[in-house]
């Protein structure tokens, strides 16, 4: 209700539970649910690049595709960063403490890093002559970066929103479901986006 | 529309309805109910569209030659949109997103589904996903078929590939997120005395559908997804000149598409299990048995999605094994049809427009699970794979069931939705019609397809054209049994009696509060008992209703 006051009526019932708690466990478990459906959309994109691997296997690395660019294993660090101060972000969240804000910040900021790190390796490929259309293999490379970078930049929004309320010091041991909600995401995104890449590195050889 | 103040039940004469005015109240609304009438209205006029398409294809095949009207592309198109606007926009949606949303918090004794925001945001993905696919339409059209095969899929020159795929993909996150929503309101919103064992069955059947939602749609997101960046960038893991596989594409695609035809038809079976029992007055026959068959068949439905596949060229231990597994849907299937057939028995039935759906799901759906077998048989398939036999068999699961369950929950929740009462005498004729329709019109297919005319086709073969044509004469049977419907239904919302709380007699708790419900739906805390314990349940004359008797011994709950 907070981030959209004035669309819904005065009186709707934004929510059915007669307790923050009941209200707050729904919410975690519907996320899990959510993070189960962006599971499938991960593993099933894997098993489609292992499905053509298996086919072509002769022929997968036929004029010497660029591996996955170094610059890729700079913004893993930056992810796995990422995923450590939206952790800490979380913890001074429950506690009410000042430093959520401060994490919560620097996770964006990690964020926005990973993410022009991403299209640094993009460019890099593609001056490389390795472009989407090239074959299966930049297939694999772009749709994997490019289904994960996606994936972040969504996650952006919640990021922003609840960045900016824990700056006001707004989330507490009573009310901190939007940065759970958040890091349980953030930490998906940091689990998907490890074994992409180790799928990447793997399908380069 | 009525006020709903006299009903005996509830002190309130506020109404979901009327509790606020103006267009805003409900186009913001958070009420799972006002999103259900929302659906239940976007559904139905999807529902309208995709009929006149069929019609237009069924009136093409009149003639076997040539027809001046629409020539051979327009008929793709016109089969390409009946299929993909009946599955996507009008069964998948229809029972959990019209009839869902608006009984199964009811149901199950809560305000309102678990986060009713994500609801709207579903309902308004739902839109987006229609006018997507209404775009495509204006932008040049498409004739993939519904299932959008490729390789024509990316080859195809029609302009409106693109934008209906990305509807699809809009429409399968609106599923998701109903799915998702369902899920967390039953696990977390059940009110004391509200064990699993005392929902009805409609909310198993939600709750197995909302599984198969949730866990077989992102796999069509993602095939989509990929079909799309195919079809912009010429990619090809789906072209084999290339080193792709369509045949990729078909396991994506019936990957999910196999557990979809379980989200069409679990809800529909979910309803007839509330009709049969309600309307024959008598508890439900094998309560748990028909609760886990639900699950077992959410569970089945995702190990079978190779029988679609049987002659594309997977390796033969596969068809096997999914000829296997496939039968043995024919379990939790026949368990249900037997549960409701021994309701039935020496039940106080009483034959209403609901109930006469409800019986003609029972026939209808018993046709299409049999036909079904000898189509899983392999080398039957050989023989009747993309025939008139296919279509005669998935128009009887689809439409003789689904559908005829969605039309016959929405008169057996149509007092509870609008407070009025619908012309009974004009029910059963527009429910004869329909079923009479249904029948010419489909079981001449199955004569068609095993003799061996093929699907898709637009011209044919002279000897077929009696058959066509009875078909034909089913299908306008069909419509105007439809139309009728239409407009006895309208007709009661201006003109219809008064609804009391319980018009059957049911005992479930959405029977308990007024016609129309109050905004949080029960004034008071209802009492949770047995949903299909009838006993205590007497008719009023002075309401012409049923009500609770609070003097009758409580019979034994019996599960």
């Amino acid at each position: 209700m907070r981030f959209f006051p004035r669309i819904f009526a005065a009186d709707a019932r934004v929510t059915p539970f007669d307790s923050d708690a009941a209200r707050f466990d729904a919410r975690r478990m519907g996320m899990w649910i959510f993070l189960v459906v962006l599971a499938l959309l991960f593993v099933s994109t894997i098993f489609g690049y292992l499905f053509v691997r298996v086919e072509n296997a002769s022929t997968w690395l036929d004029g010497n595709p660029p591996p996955p660019p170094t610059i890729l294993l700079y913004s893993t660090v930056a992810l796995l960063l990422s995923s450590w101060t939206m952790h800490l972000a979380l913890r001074a969240a429950e506690r009410g403490e000042r430093a959520q804000g401060k994490w919560m910040l620097a996770t964006l900021g990690l964020a926005l890093f990973f993410l022009t790190l991403q299209a640094f390796a993009w460019v890099q490929l593609i001056q490389e002559n390795l472009t989407i259309s090239t074959g299966l293999y930049a297939w694999m490379f772009y749709v994997f970066t490019g289904l994960h970078a996606v994936h972040v930049i969504g996650g952006l929004i919640p990021l922003l929103l609840t960045t900016a309320r824990a700056r006001r010091c707004e989330y507490g041991p009573n009310d901190f479901g939007g940065v759970l909600c958040t890091a349980m995401y953030w930490h998906f995104l940091d689990g998907a986006w490890i074994v992409l890449y180790l799928t990447l590195l793997l399908g380069s050889r | 529309m009525t006020t709903s103040s006299h009903t005996g039940h509830a002190q309130s004469t506020d109404n979901y309805l009327t509790f606020t005015r103006g267009i805003k109240s409900w186009m913001f609304t958070l009420d799972h109910k006002r999103i259900g009438v929302m659906y239940l209205v976007s559904v139905l006029a999807s529902f309208f569209v995709g009929g006149l398409f069929a019609l237009i294809v069924r009136t093409k095949l009149l003639t076997p030659g040539e027809v001046s009207w629409i020539d051979a592309d327009q008929y793709n198109q016109a089969f390409t949109l009946h299929g993909a606007i009946m599955v996507f926009l009008v069964i998948i949606p229809s029972i959990p997103g019209a009839l869902g949303n608006f009984v199964l918090p009811i149901m199950l004794g809560a305000k309102d589904v678990a986060f009713p925001r994500l609801n709207l945001f579903s309902y308004y993905l739902w839109v987006t996903g229609a006018f997507l696919s209404v775009y495509a339409l204006l932008a040049g059209g498409f004739d993939t078929g519904w299932t959008f095969y490729t390789p024509y899929s990316t080859t195809t020159e029609t302009a409106g590939v693109i934008p209906v795929v990305m509807g699809v993909f809009v429409l399968g996150f609106s599923s998701i997120f109903t799915g998702l929503n369902f899920v967390v309101t039953i696990h977390k919103l059940r009110p004391p005395g509200m064990t699993w064992f005392r929902m009805p069955l409609l909310l198993w059947a939600l709750y197995a559908t909302a599984l198969i939602q949730v866990l077989a749609t992102p796999v069509l997101g993602i095939t989509l997804l990929l079909l799309i960046i195919e079809r912009a960038f010429g990619i090809g893991i789906f072209d084999p000149g290339m080193g792709g596989d369509p045949v990729l594409f078909q396991h994506f695609f019936w990957f999910y598409s196999h557990p979809a035809v379980y989200i069409m038809i679990l809800p529909g079976m979910g309803i007839i299990s509330e009709i049969i029992a309600v309307h024959s007055h008598r508890q439900i026959f094998g309560y748990k048995y028909v609760a886990f068959s639900s699950i077992a068949i959410a569970i089945f439905s995702f190990l079978v999605w190779g029988h679609h596949m049987f002659t594309s060229g997977q390796s033969e231990l596969m068809n096997v094994v999914f000829s296997f597994i496939t039968f043995s849907v024919a379990i939790p299937s026949a368990i249900k049809v037997f549960n409701w057939l021994a309701t039935l028995y020496k039940g106080a039935i009483v034959l209403n427009t609901a109930m006469l759906y409800g019986l003609a799901f029972m026939f209808l759906f018993t046709i299409g699970g049999l036909t079904g077998l000898p189509l899983g048989t392999l080398n039957v398939d050989i023989h009747l794979h993309d025939t008139y036999f296919v279509v005669a068999h998935f128009h009887y699961v689809m439409m003789g069931s689904a559908l005829i369950a969605m039309v016959g929950g929405i008169h057996h929740w149509w007092p509870k939705m609008f407070g009025v009462m619908f012309s009974e005498f004009w029910g059963r004729i527009g429910c004869t019609l329909v079923f009479v329709g249904f029948n010419v019109t489909f079981f001449t297919q199955f004569m068609l397809g095993s003799q061996g005319m093929p699907r898709r086709y637009y011209m044919y073969q002279p000897e077929f054209q009696t058959y066509h044509v009875i078909s034909t004469m089913g299908a306008y049977c069909m419509a105007l049994g439809f139309f009728v419907t239409a407009a006895y239904l309208l007709h009661s919302l201006f003109f219809g009696k008064k609804a009391p709380a319980n018009p059957w007699g049911g005992r479930s708790l959405e029977w308990q509060c007024t016609s129309p419900p109050p905004h949080d739906n029960f004034s008071t805390t209802p009492s949770v008992g047995n949903p299909y314990d009838f006993s205590d349940v007497r008719w009023n004359e002075a309401e012409q209703g049923y009500e609770i008797d609070p003097n009758a011994v409580p019979s034994k709950d019996t599960h």
